[in-house]
């Protein structure tokens, strides 16, 4: 009954959104109170989706296995929040998240938008036809209510073991909140396209939103890859899995947007560029989701089913995009503003990296498509794998922290003198240049990757740490949270290059009472406990571990491998030692026939400062936010 | 700017979705089917009443296998689906996945039996050799090659777009 409820509230919402919509086409002469109609059914199309998708947690709670969706992939010994989390763990719920969150995002600039704003009214008809469109979609081709009377089940299947996590529980959700968040530029900016009004100042409208998106978006993304680095057993925090690279397409082109509206709105160039930025960003979010819910591409996130699906969703996002884009090219002639950018000012430099960015963007692009385009035309599958994409943003991303570097001292809209011996910017040039070459020296590493990424890394670092303290001496102004996300920026340079250069692995055979030693530790196996939960079985090793050179303090590390009744998987759960500098990761592997077991020990250095700095990134962009909130 | 040169950011836009819509719309793709032709593998395991064991060589010539569990919630639902095709003369062998042979009896005994007989896959090994990553998946198999692998529930719309066509093109079920 209550489904019928939740799925009944659902269709509402759809009419509502079609009303609004509708309507919000026949505001364009400047009626204020159909306008005020329009906001209006747009927030009651909000709380019918709001309210039943709260009766759909509330049936997920409840395990009512009538519910087909709820059945195959939740399970009533399942704690409450695994049962929660289990609505986004599939397709049909997943999308249901995705759509709440557009039409939250939606509502939230519906209620705090001003309701003079000239834009406003078909701004919200371009949201609500979105969302009418994903609700279709959610309704006809994945409909996540339907029941399976009158053969409910008595238990449900469960989710899978790897999703029973609570990084996973909030990474979807995070991911999702920054995909959408981007729907406001998008929206605003076609409504921008469509009116045509050349005073309108979007930049100031859309500029929170975005960044936002994009701090949500950060923590997304890094929760994904810490998930994916204690979870499953392989050690790597970054795949280059194509679901991973379509996640990161629209972040490279949130960050380029983010910059560039700072660019647009400082001094009214670029304005063109920033434009296509902010439809390509939600562009590139509809295309992830289409390349994940279409089951185009096999990978651990995909969800592979009907082909209505995918032709769905592909004629849909073709509507959006190329509408957009059409009233884009349209007005393209009066955007190009009459003011040049001023060689080495701040703009030209961010217009650099802007290109940098576009560049990125296109490579991942292309090692996504690659293997389609590949299949399609000889039938032969090949994949594009990490050492592709290593050679083209190793470059690419030193390229763009010198010219983030160049950006700091710079002016707006005049020409800066850079290169002045006693400037800042030569003695961060100087001093991180022999920074490099020490710290190359001490690690006998002079890999042009290495030596490129600790002096691009370094050369961020030093430049901002001459900032803050000349600021500070000055008692002078000092942009702080574009300092703090770019020290973040800073520290992924160098923590990745560590990384890569300094860890390592050993695979060992190794059977209880035997130690193994290593340059700096010592592994003792002492046994192997059988452990019975009420879900699994599991092995668990049981180490002591010592520093050679600190003998008194030991540790223990217990890597386990567990096997899942209900669907059989079988799932290695790692041990890791933290240490600031480095983690050592164990996995235990098979057993051989000798009783020896097979593990495997990583020793995986720097790695806690990539996330540590995705943090950092992210709370330099939270830190813009409330600054930019502060002086509305 | 030249309008001509403007509007070509269109390009981009355009031939990628019809890119996507060839292959969408190509007939060999369907998203959880593999066309892709394997034999298969070598394999000896008991029937799952444990009465007599079998190998490759006592598969019929053709066959339709069909991955299954009593824990698998989607099997259920296709249930009805497979005992359609058993009285219409498909011949559907189980392969039981992962399950205790006393659970997989008592579900086959409450719901009916839709397969001609089934083999008892305990340990996933031949499931692993042939590429299975979970339950419900079913394989067409005609001279010991397979020439279908379906992952996901197998149901009439499925049937008619997935299976029919090969089937006829290879004229089984005769």
């Amino acid at each position: 009954m209550i489904v019928e409820i939740s799925h009944f509230f659902s269709i509402l919402s759809a009419g509502l959104f079609f009303l609004a919509f509708i309507f919000s086409t026949r505001t364009y002469q400047g009626n204020h109170n159909l306008e005020l109609l329009v906001n209006r059914i747009f927030s009651y199309g909000f709380y019918f989706i709001f309210i039943s998708f709260l009766l759909y947690v509330w049936l997920a709670i409840q395990s009512d296995f009538s519910i087909r969706y709820i059945a195959e992939h939740s399970n009533k010994d399942l704690p409450t929040f695994y049962k929660i989390s289990s609505i986004w763990s599939a397709h049909e719920g997943s999308m249901f998240l995705w759509i709440l969150f557009l039409a939250g995002w939606s509502q939230l600039f519906n209620y705090l938008l001003s309701k003079n704003d000239l834009l406003k009214a078909p701004a919200i008809g371009v949201l609500a036809f979105i969302i009418f469109g994903f609700l279709i979609f959610l309704l006809f081709t994945s409909n996540p209510f339907e029941t399976i009377l009158p053969i409910a089940p008595i238990n449900g299947a469960d989710i899978n073991p790897v999703l029973q996590d609570p990084a996973l529980v909030i990474h979807p959700p995070f991911l999702y909140l920054g995909y959408v968040g981007f729907v406001i530029a998008f929206a605003y900016n076609t409504a921008f396209l469509i009116k045509g009004d050349m005073q309108i100042n979007w930049e100031d409208v859309i500029r929170p939103w975005s960044l936002a998106a994009w701090v949500l978006l950060t923590i997304g993304i890094s929760l994904g890859s810490w998930w994916a680095y204690y979870e499953l057993g392989w050690g790597g925090y970054w795949f280059w899995d194509p679901v991973e690279n379509v996640a990161l397409m629209p972040w490279l082109a949130g960050t380029a947007l983010i910059h560039s509206l700072y660019v647009s709105s400082k001094s009214k160039v670029l304005r063109g560029w920033t434009i296509l930025l902010s439809i390509s960003v939600f562009s590139l979010s509809l295309f992830g989701a289409f390349i994940v819910r279409s089951g185009i591409i096999d990978s651990v996130h995909a969800f592979a089913n009907d082909p209505q699906r995918g032709l769905y969703l592909l004629a849909f996002s073709a509507v959006l995009i190329t509408t957009s884009l059409i009233f884009y090219v349209y007005r393209l002639p009066q955007l190009i503003s009459k003011n040049l950018v001023v060689a080495k000012s701040k703009e030209s430099f961010l217009s650099i990296n802007n290109i940098l960015f576009a560049a990125a963007i296109f490579a991942v692009m292309l090692g996504v498509m690659y293997p389609l385009i590949f299949d399609y035309l000889y039938d032969k599958r090949i994949s594009v794998g990490p050492p592709y994409y290593n050679t083209i943003f190793a470059p690419l991303t030193f390229l763009a922290a010198i010219f983030l570097v160049f950006s700091v001292g710079s002016l707006w809209q005049r020409t800066s003198k850079l290169l002045n011996f006693k400037s800042f910017l030569s003695m961060s040039i100087l001093f991180a240049a022999a920074a490099s070459i020490c710290i190359s020296y001490i690690y006998q590493d002079f890999q042009w990757w290495f030596v490129g990424a600790l002096f691009s890394g370094l050369l961020i670092l030093i430049r901002y740490f001459l900032l803050i303290v000349d600021s500070m001496i000055k008692k002078s102004y000092f942009n702080k949270p574009s300092a703090i996300a770019h020290i973040g920026f800073g520290v992924l340079i160098l923590a990745t290059a560590l990384n890569a250069s300094l860890s390592y692995e050993k695979i060992i055979n190794i059977k209880p009472g035997e130690i193994y030693k290593d340059s700096d530790y010592e592994f003792y196996l002492i046994d192997f406990d059988l452990i019975n939960e009420p879900n699994y079985d599991s092995v668990r090793a049981k180490f002591s571990v010592k520093n050679i050179y600190t003998p008194n303090k030991t540790f223990f590390m217990f890597p386990e491998k567990r096997k899942y009744f209900i669907r059989g998987q079988i799932t290695s759960e790692s041990a890791i030692k933290i240490t600031p500098y480095k983690d050592i990761y164990m996995t235990l592997g098979d057993q051989l026939d000798n009783g020896y077991w097979v593990v495997n020990i990583q020793y995986n250095y720097l790695i806690r400062w990539i996330w540590i700095a995705a943090a950092i990134m992210g709370i330099g962009g939270f830190a813009a936010l409330m600054e930019r909130l502060k002086r509305k | 700017m030249n309008t001509l040169l403007r509007f070509s950011i269109l390009i981009i836009p355009i031939v990628g979705i019809l890119f996507f819509y060839n292959l969408l719309t190509e007939d060999k793709f369907y998203p959880g089917a593999n066309f892709k032709n394997f034999n298969v593998p070598n394999f000896k395991l008991q029937s799952l009443d444990s009465a007599s064991s079998f190998k490759k060589e006592d598969l019929q010539n053709e066959l339709l296998l069909n991955v299954w569990a009593s824990w698998c919630i989607t099997c259920r639902i296709e249930h009805d689906f497979l005992m359609k095709l058993n009285s219409e003369g498909v011949r559907v062998t189980g392969l039981n996945y992962k399950d205790e042979s006393i659970d997989a009896i008592n579900w086959l005994n409450s719901y009916g039996n839709p397969y001609n007989f089934n083999l008892h896959d305990l340990k996933g090994s031949l499931a692993l050799d042939m590429g299975v990553t979970g339950a419900p998946e079913t394989f067409l198999i005609k001279d010991g090659v397979v020439l279908v692998h379906y992952s996901g529930e197998v149901n009439q719309a499925i049937w008619d777009s997935v299976f029919i066509p090969i089937i006829q093109e290879n004229k089984m079920f005769k």
